[in-house]
C-alpha cells in the first residue's frame, strides 16, 4: 500500500489544546492537543471507546470540555452551543445516520442551507418576492450537490425509504450544502460495501479537492483511513498515542499496541 | 387513466416547486372553490350552514393551527381549546374597549394575542418533549379556564359570565347571515391555509421538521431550537387564536367559558391525528370527520333501527353515536396511523396506475 498524496499544508485552522472530557468519573478524553491545517484530509482513528467521537462532539459544541481550549480560525472559543459551530463554517454527519426522515431528499438537504437563508415569515407566508428568488436561488446550489453525489433519481423520496448507502449519502450532502470550511465525517464508510466505500471515497476526496474543503474524518477502515488521508492522530482510552502521516503511525509501536494488543 | 401526469414537464424550479404540481389537481380545486363560493350559497339551508359547513370550516383552520406545532414541529399541545379561547376574549376585549375597531379588525388582532400567549406558554418546550410537554401545555388549558371563568375583566363584569359577539359588518354591509358568515370564515381560513402551506414549504418549515425528526442534527446543521419552536408556537397559537375569535363572533354569537374547555383541545387533536400529521389537506379532512361523523351517525341511526323493526329513542342514539364514534377512531387509527391525509395519497397513487394494478 502506498501513500497517494503527499501534501503539505501550513495554516492551522483549528488547534486542540490539552482538552480533557469526563463524564462524572469516566475519563472520556485526557489531556489530548492535535491541529487540523487547512485544506488537509486529517483522519482520527482508535480502537472502540477511544473517545474519537467525543472529541468530534467538542469540536462542534455539543460537548463542552472541562479542560483545554479549542482554537478556531485564529479565535479561541467559548462555551458554546452547536449551531453557533454551524453558524462558523463547521459542519459534520453522523456515525448513526441522522437524517430528518420524514422530509425528502431535497428537503434534507435544502435544510443544510438554512443559515443563508434570511427571508422572514412574512414574506415566507406570501412566497413572493424575496422568498420566491431566495428559495430557487438555493435550489439551484443544492441541484448542483444532487447531481454532484449523483442522488438525481431520489430527489423526491422520503430518506427514511432510503437503503442505508444513499441515506450517507444524503447526510453528506446536507453536511455540504452548508458550504462548511470545515467538515466532520463521523464514519462514512461504516457499514458499506466495497463498492459504496469506494464511492464515498471519491466524493470525499473530491469534495476536498473541488471545493477545498478542509476535512476531518473517523474512520476503521485502515485501508480508507491510510490511501485518503494527509495526516492522522491515533486515540486509545482517551489519549493521544500517535499523530503524524500515515506512514509514520503505521510503523509507530504504541499504535500497533493498541490495535494489535500487547501481553503484560 | 384521466389521473396521469404523463406529459406535464416542468421546465423550471417554480413549476417543480409548485403547490399542485399536476393539471388535474389544480383543476379539481378550482372547481372545488367555484362549488364553495358559488354554487353552495344559493343552494344551501340555514340548518346546514349552523351544523355542518360553518364549523368545519373554523375548526378546519383550528386544526391547521394545531398540526404546525404537532404534525410540523413534533411538539405536543393539549392547551389549543384554551388558545382558541384566548383568540375569542381577546377579539370580545377589543370590540368592547376599542369600539371604533371593525369586528374583522378584532379577529385579526386577536390572533396577534394569542401567538403571544403561545409564545410564552411554549417556553417550557425548549426543555421538555413529548408527553412531558403534553402535560406543560394542560396547565395552558387549565390557567385559560380558570382566567375565563374568574378574571371579571376578561368577561368585562357581566354577571353572568356569558358574553356576547358584535354584530359584523364591513363598509356598512351587514355581516350577520348564515351566509356570510361562511363566506367570511371560508374566505379566512383558505388564505391563512395558503399562507401556512407557503410556510410549511420554505425555510422555516423545514426548520420546523428539523425540529420534529432529529433535533440534535437540526442544532448541528444551524438550526436555532429556541426560534424554530417559539416560532411554530407562534404561528400555530396565531392561527387557533383566529379560529377561536372566529368560532365565537361568526358561529356562537354568546359564548361562556366552558365553550373553550379541554374537550375543545381533545377535539382538535383527534382532528389533527386522524386526518393525518403533517398536513395541510388533512387537518381540513379530519376536521370534517369529527364534524360529520355524529351529525351522520344521528341521522343514520333511527331509519337503520326502524329497518330491522327497532324504535330507538333519542337518548339511545346520543350513546350509540358515543360508541360507534369512538370505536370508528379506534379503526382509523388502528388501519391508517397516518389518517386521512394519507389514504388521500395512497388513493391518488392507484388512481395513477388505473386500470392496471401496478
Amino acid at each position: 500500500m502506498t501513500t497517494a498524496r503527499a501534501r503539505s499544508f501550513t495554516d492551522v485552522l483549528l488547534s486542540v489544546e490539552n482538552i480533557s472530557l469526563s463524564f462524572g468519573g469516566v475519563k472520556a478524553l485526557t489531556n489530548i492537543s492535535f491541529d487540523i491545517r487547512k485544506g488537509e484530509i486529517r483522519a482520527i482513528i482508535g480502537p472502540n471507546g477511544a473517545g474519537k467521537s467525543s472529541m468530534l462532539n467538542c469540536i462542534n459544541g455539543f460537548y463542552h470540555p472541562q479542560e483545554g481550549a479549542i482554537t478556531y480560525k485564529g479565535q479561541r472559543r467559548s462555551r458554546m452551543r452547536p449551531h453557533a459551530a454551524a453558524e462558523q463554517g463547521i459542519a459534520r454527519t453522523f456515525q448513526n445516520i441522522a437524517l430528518f426522515r420524514g422530509m425528502s431528499t431535497l428537503d434534507n438537504i435544502m435544510t443544510g442551507r438554512n443559515l443563508r437563508m434570511r427571508t422572514g415569515l412574512f414574506w415566507q407566508a406570501l412566497r413572493l418576492g424575496p422568498a420566491d428568488r431566495e428559495e430557487i436561488e438555493h435550489r439551484k446550489v443544492v441541484e448542483r450537490i444532487i447531481d454532484f453525489l449523483e442522488i438525481q433519481h431520489i430527489r423526491k423520496v422520503p430518506v427514511g425509504q432510503l437503503p442505508y448507502g444513499l441515506q450517507k449519502r444524503v447526510e453528506l450532502g446536507r453536511a455540504l450544502a452548508a458550504e462548511p470550511e470545515l467538515l466532520l465525517l463521523d464514519e462514512p464508510m461504516a457499514g458499506m460495501n466495497l463498492e459504496e466505500k469506494q464511492d464515498m471515497c471519491r466524493f470525499v476526496l473530491d469534495v476536498n479537492d473541488e471545493f477545498g474543503t478542509t476535512i476531518c474524518l473517523i474512520e476503521h477502515d485502515m485501508g480508507v483511513v491510510m490511501d485518503i488521508s494527509d495526516r492522522v492522530v491515533v486515540l486509545d482510552y482517551g489519549k493521544k498515542i500517535g499523530d503524524g502521516a500515515p506512514d509514520e503511525v503505521k510503523r509507530d509501536q504504541a499504535v500497533i499496541d493498541a490495535y494489535l494488543g500487547v501481553s503484560h | 387513466m384521466l389521473y396521469r401526469e404523463a406529459g406535464q414537464f416542468k421546465a423550471s424550479y417554480q413549476a417543480d416547486q409548485a403547490i399542485f404540481p399536476v393539471a388535474q389537481d389544480r383543476l379539481v380545486m378550482l372547481a372545488l372553490l367555484v362549488i364553495a363560493f358559488l354554487v353552495v350559497p344559493f343552494v344551501t339551508s340555514e340548518y346546514v350552514y349552523r351544523a355542518v359547513l360553518i364549523p368545519t370550516v373554523i375548526l378546519s383552520l383550528a386544526a391547521i393551527g394545531l398540526n404546525v406545532l404537532m404534525g410540523y414541529c413534533g411538539q405536543v399541545s393539549l392547551g389549543s381549546g384554551a388558545f382558541m379561547g384566548v383568540g375569542a376574549y381577546a377579539a370580545y376585549n377589543l370590540a368592547v374597549r376599542l369600539p371604533f375597531l371593525n369586528p374583522f379588525v378584532c379577529i385579526l388582532l386577536s390572533g396577534f394575542v394569542a401567538a403571544a400567549v403561545g409564545i410564552v406558554f411554549g417556553i417550557p418546550s425548549l426543555r421538555i418533549k413529548g408527553f412531558y410537554l403534553a402535560c406543560a401545555t394542560l396547565a395552558a388549558q387549565f390557567f385559560g379556564d380558570w382566567a375565563f371563568l374568574r378574571i371579571k375583566w376578561v368577561t368585562n363584569y357581566t354577571p353572568s359570565g356569558s358574553v356576547n359577539a358584535p354584530p359584523l359588518q364591513l363598509f356598512g354591509w351587514d355581516l350577520s347571515s348564515p351566509t356570510a358568515n361562511y363566506l367570511v370564515a371560508l374566505g379566512i381560513t383558505l388564505a391563512l391555509a395558503l399562507a401556512v402551506k407557503n410556510i410549511v414549504r420554505g425555510h422555516i418549515g423545514r426548520q420546523w421538521m428539523a425540529i420534529r425528526d432529529m433535533d440534535i442534527a437540526a442544532e448541528i446543521i444551524g438550526v436555532r431550537p429556541l426560534y424554530a419552536k417559539l416560532s411554530a408556537f407562534a404561528v400555530s397559537s396565531f392561527l387557533i387564536g383566529v379560529a377561536g375569535a372566529m368560532w365565537a363572533f361568526l358561529y356562537l354569537g354568546s359564548w361562556e367559558p366552558a365553550a373553550f374547555d379541554i374537550n375543545r383541545s381533545f377535539s382538535l387533536m383527534f382532528m389533527v391525528i386522524i386526518g393525518g400529521l403533517g398536513s395541510i389537506l388533512g387537518s381540513a379532512l379530519g376536521a370534517i370527520f369529527i364534524v360529520l361523523l355524529p351529525i351522520f351517525l344521528n341521522q343514520a341511526l333511527p331509519p337503520l333501527g326502524a329497518a330491522v323493526g327497532w324504535q330507538i329513542s333519542t337518548a339511545t342514539v346520543s350513546h350509540f353515536e358515543s360508541m360507534i364514534f369512538g370505536a370508528l377512531i379506534v379503526f382509523f387509527l388502528v388501519v391508517e396511523p397516518h389518517g386521512l391525509a394519507r389514504l388521500w395519497s395512497i388513493g391518488k397513487e392507484k388512481l395513477r396506475l388505473w386500470p392496471f394494478p401496478h
